[in-house]
């Protein structure tokens, strides 16, 4: 990169690896969506790019029966929402317990979440879907959320808690020396350091909710909870030896568009946070 | 915090119990079973409404749902639908209601022997078999007029046409998974032979089976399967059938293959025509048995509602309207004379009245195959059994007729006995 | 449990502690009164930690303690669904049969093989990412935003995406006789690749919040000091973001030794690609034997817990307190 001086070639450089990032990142979900406009008969034609736009898979999902995947996707957006906001503000509490605060059981405490991001979800199954019949929650809403969180729990915990670690206090201490109240020091000083940690985990633990698979699968058995990965198994082909291979493509496409707008939503608070810096003055 | 988090979802929960005469009904989700449902719940007259719960697409995916709520003695559960395998395992657990009395005997009455026995374990009947399904030897009458009648005459003409430069693969399903195992036990039943012994307990892979294995080698030796046999299941088998420059030239496939090459516009439709399964030296082919049984859960509260309810399900008029609208053979005899049109299926415009005529042109075949079919190992380990074999057999290019055979006996003695790890 | 776990726990907690003593003597300095006082606050600060801490370990510990304490439990027992009169307790011979057989252990070094190769691909191109995220000049938003999208979808789908584009039917990567999700070493790479897409995105936003924390004046004063780009990059902006790398490299490392989704979709583990998530899920799920299938979580627990414990020793002992030091 520092081989090219002029401000032009710089320009073009960083044009190129924008060009390079974007079609890396884009590369499989274009071919989803090329895969979902093709029609049937040009479905295994093996081109990337449709040579005839077919929506018919999308009539196919949205004329189906609403359970099949206009619910799950309802399902799929209140539960992760829930989940991450439960998970960041508990986190956020334990985060800044550990980051700033000494007390005995801080080791433990770290220990637990470790131990619980360690664990193979796939083992946990069996008990917590006998526990959660015994307990009413087996396919509700709070039934997907209780593990969600607990399993973001680890993440929200870890990557807070090393963003408040590097949060200069001091400023905080600083202020009240300019006679801020420990209510404004928070608001004015702490607070804006800290917000840009807490969307980034947010939008972390939003989207590891979004993509669970093996809880939802295994947690639900209506469309009372059933959230998209989930509901994506239900899907059927023209008999039972075809895979539904369109209409995959199509709901494909279409929960991916809530991410987008997710993504583009809360993209500008990340830039905004992280480049505003923390560190700056 | 968290407890009373919880206690607020148990009064969630609490609020969702259902009528008394509501009957569920775990079963995929196939075209046809939102039509019998209202059929059979309109002919209750509200004596029982039965409710269907949906399951995934793939059996894996069905089986380990009902499984996991089962060994929870979940009493959700009312009516089940099983895939032929699955009947032992679930029975041999105390899942199943038995069936007896006039449930069995209307269970009994014009049902082929075949699935019948699919539904039955240790000599109490555990299911009622709600339709079946048998795979036939597809082939192009334009490149062998005359189909071959076993094993052995396939891969010559195979071997003729490929010298001639014509389409000659063989096809079949040969990816690591159930299809394979279908496969062999098809191959193994032709050669005379069987996988277990009847009551399931014991190997009896034989010499016939080191047959079985020695036809799957030839063929990837001789270079007369597709490349992507490895990687081939039913969907795959067929699509590579299709396009007008496939280099295939049989295929062994279930039916759907009829409506599926049909609905693919495929230019090889009109040469596409359907024989039974061959054979193996002088034994007659016996193609392995297919489809979907009925049961009633030995945990619902509701098991007499639930045996009506099976009972209609799987009467005459609505195996038919499954097997015409949903493309899933009858399992009653009756069914593949009757010519009567039905009405049109459900969501189709065209208004067209079929019968079983228009449906199964390859009616006739499928009757003949389903009278000589062979079942799979019945043993409430088959599940086992299938992923060892699938494992073992997979890539049919790696088999060694004997030191495979060796392996198999060995580790399917094993998953008989429930023993040592799964691949 | 927590028995289990104080080794890795104690590096982690460790770095925290070399800044809390300063920490506590600034704000023990700020308040009028002397030692009496200092004591109290103690307390006080010891009771607001267990509360801020309270809600968060309620919820850990109730959904996951008994799942743990009966994996454990089962795992020494035989305990086949369909065999339910035959359980007994058999001490440790499931461990002996899962350790003893041929499959698990080939599951176990495709599962290690796929997590380095992995892990060590999305580590360079994740910081390479951060780099481009954070500095870029041109259309610096909207790589941020694009970035984002193969980590935020769905891994099914992002998975059926790849399986569609090597498929022999569908995909435009093969000729209509290729079929490489039927081969081993094809069908790894493959994962490796879907694996490396999906998650290279999730490692670079960790890095980028560690070099969000590097001070521009300090680069500024570096350049002006003769340092190259490489130098300033490996002796200014890599100590300070070394929490952040921490943090990436032992999320990543857990989890892709756990990678289930992708091989689940792919090839369901076929042609010796199971990894030892794969081979639980068989024994466990599709094979009802829960003996075996909680002796596999017990094993595949440890052996996480060996590497994240290597882990976070080795990357410990090469950057001694640099996290507080470096910017004060």
């Amino acid at each position: 990169m520092a081989i090219l001086q002029s401000p032009a070639g710089k320009k073009t450089a960083w044009t190129l690896v924008d060009i390079f990032v974007i079609v890396y990142a884009l590369f499989p979900v274009l071919w989803i969506l090329s895969l979902s406009l093709k029609s049937s008969e040009t479905l295994a034609d093996k081109s990337f790019f449709p040579t005839d736009i077919s929506f018919e898979h999308y009539e196919t999902i949205f004329s189906a029966d609403v359970s099949l995947f206009i619910r799950p996707l309802i399902n799929s957006i209140g539960i992760s929402v829930i989940a991450t906001l439960i998970a960041v503000v508990l986190g956020t509490m334990a985060a800044y317990a550990i980051a700033r605060l000494e007390f005995p059981g801080k080791r433990a405490l770290v220990g637990v979440s470790l131990l619980i991001a360690m664990f193979p979800q796939i083992s946990l199954i069996s008990p917590l879907f006998e526990m959660e019949r015994a307990l009413g929650l087996f396919d509700t809403w709070p039934g997907l959320i209780l593990p969600f969180v607990t399993f973001a729990l680890p993440l929200a915990i870890y990557t807070l808690s090393a963003f408040f670690r590097e949060i200069p206090w001091e400023l905080e201490k600083a202020a009240k020396m300019d006679g801020a109240t420990p209510g404004q020091a928070f608001r004015k000083v702490i607070a804006p350091l800290a917000a840009p940690g807490v969307f980034t985990t947010a939008i972390l633990v939003f989207i590891f909710c979004w993509n669970d698979f093996l809880f939802a699968i295994s947690l639900t058995s209506t469309e009372n909870a059933r959230t998209v990965p989930a509901a994506l198994a239900f899907f059927t082909g023209a008999s039972q030896f075809e895979t539904p291979t369109g209409s995959l493509s199509a709901a494909a496409v279409i929960i991916t568009i809530p991410i987008i707008v997710f993504v583009l939503f809360f993209q500008r608070r990340i830039v905004a946070g992280l480049t505003s810096g923390a560190v700056k003055g | 915090m968290a407890g009373s988090l919880l206690t607020a979802a148990g009064v969630v929960a609490g609020c969702s119990s259902e009528a008394d005469n509501v009957v569920t009904l775990y079963y995929a989700l196939e075209q046809y079973v939102p039509h019998i449902v209202a059929t059979c719940n309109e002919e209750a007259n509200g004596e029982y409404q039965i409710v269907h719960r949906q399951l995934p697409r793939d059996a894996d995916g069905q089986r380990e749902q009902m499984v996991r709520r089962l060994a929870a003695g979940d009493t959700d559960l009312d009516l089940l639908g099983l895939d032929v395998t699955w009947v032992p395992e679930f029975a041999e657990a105390k899942w199943l209601a038995e069936w007896t009395g006039e449930d069995k005997a209307s269970v009994e009455e014009d049902t082929l022997e075949v699935p019948l026995k699919t539904a039955t374990w240790d000599g109490k009947l555990y299911a009622a078999p709600m339709n079946t399904n048998v795979q036939l030897l597809w082939y192009d009458k334009s490149l062998t007029p005359e189909p071959p009648k076993t094993w052995e005459e396939m891969i010559e003409m195979s071997r003729d046409l490929k010298a001639q430069g014509k389409p000659y693969q063989i096809l079949y399903t040969g990816a690591q998974y159930e299809g394979l195992v279908v496969a062999f036990n098809s191959l193994v039943n032709s050669a005379g032979g069987q996988v277990l012994s009847d009551d399931g307990t014991e190997v009896t892979l034989d010499d016939k089976a080191r047959r079985a294995l020695e036809i799957m080698r030839q063929m990837v030796d001789e270079g007369l399967n597709s490349p992507s046999l490895s990687n081939a299941q039913e969907q795959q088998v067929v699509d590579s059938f299709s396009p007008g420059d496939s280099q295939a030239a049989f295929q062994i496939n279930w039916p759907f293959v009829y409506a599926a090459t049909r609905d693919a516009k495929s230019p090889r439709f009109e040469n596409l025509a359907w024989t039974t399964y061959p054979g193996v030296g002088d034994n007659p082919g016996r193609v392995t048995v297919g489809g979907f049984n009925i049961a009633v859960s030995a945990y619902s509260e509701k098991k007499d509602l639930a045996f009506k309810a099976a009972r209609c399900l799987r009467q005459a008029k609505n195996q038919k309207y499954a097997a015409i609208c949903g493309g899933v053979p009858p399992t009653l005899e009756s069914l593949y004379k009757d010519e009567e049109p039905i009405a049109p299926c459900d969501g189709d415009t065209s208004g067209k009245r079929q019968s079983m005529v228009d449906a199964y042109p390859m009616r006739d075949d499928i009757l003949k195959s389903l009278k000589t079919a062979a079942v799979r190992p019945l043993t409430p380990v088959y599940q086992n059994l299938s992923t060892v074999t699938s494992k073992i057999l997979s890539p049919p290019g790696s088999i060694d007729p004997q030191a495979t055979l060796e392996e198999l006996r060995e580790e399917l003695n094993n998953a008989v006995q429930s023993q040592g790890v799964l691949p | 449990m927590t028995t289990q776990g104080p080794n890795p726990a104690e590096t982690a907690a460790g770095s925290t502690a070399v800044a809390e003593p300063a920490e506590d003597a600034k704000r023990g300095n700020g308040k009028k009164n002397g030692k009496s006082a200092l004591s109290e606050g103690k307390r006080a600060e010891r009771r607001l930690a267990w509360l801020l801490c309270a809600p968060a370990v309620i919820v850990m510990v109730a959904v996951t303690a008994w799942p743990i304490i009966y994996s454990l439990w089962l795992s020494l027992q035989r305990y086949d669904l369909r065999f339910p009169d035959d359980t007994e307790f058999v001490g440790l011979d499931n461990y002996v049969a899962v350790l003893s057989s041929g499959y698990w252990w080939t599951a176990f070094g495709v599962t290690l093989a796929i997590t380095v190769v992995s892990v060590a691909i999305e580590l360079v191109l994740g910081m390479v990412l951060a780099l481009v995220m954070h500095r870029a000049l041109v259309g610096r938003g909207l790589v941020r935003t694009v970035s984002l999208i193969p980590y935020g979808i769905v891994t099914v789908v992002a998975a059926f995406s790849w399986y569609f584009a090597w498929d022999q039917v569908y995909g435009y990567f093969t000729g209509p006789d290729d079929a490489p999700l039927t081969q081993t070493i094809p069908s790894l790479l493959i994962i490796v690749l879907a694996e490396v897409w999906k998650t290279t995105p999730f490692m670079a936003l960790l890095l980028m919040a560690g070099l969000a924390l590097v001070p521009d004046d300090l680069l500024k004063a570096a350049a002006m000091d003769g340092a190259n780009a490489w130098q300033r990059f490996t002796k200014v902006m890599l100590p300070v973001m070394k929490p952040a790398i921490l943090v990436a490299l032992l999320f990543r490392t857990l989890d892709a030794f756990r990678i289930f989704d992708n091989i689940f979709v792919l090839t369901k583990g076929q042609n010796d690609t199971s990894s030892v998530s794969m081979i639980t899920y068989n024994n466990l799920i599709k094979g009802l034997n829960l003996g075996i299938g909680a002796t596999m979580s017990v094993l595949i627990f440890i052996s996480v817990a060996i590497i994240a414990f290597v882990f976070i020793k080795l990357f410990g002992t090469a950057a001694p307190g640099s996290d507080t030091e470096g910017r004060r």
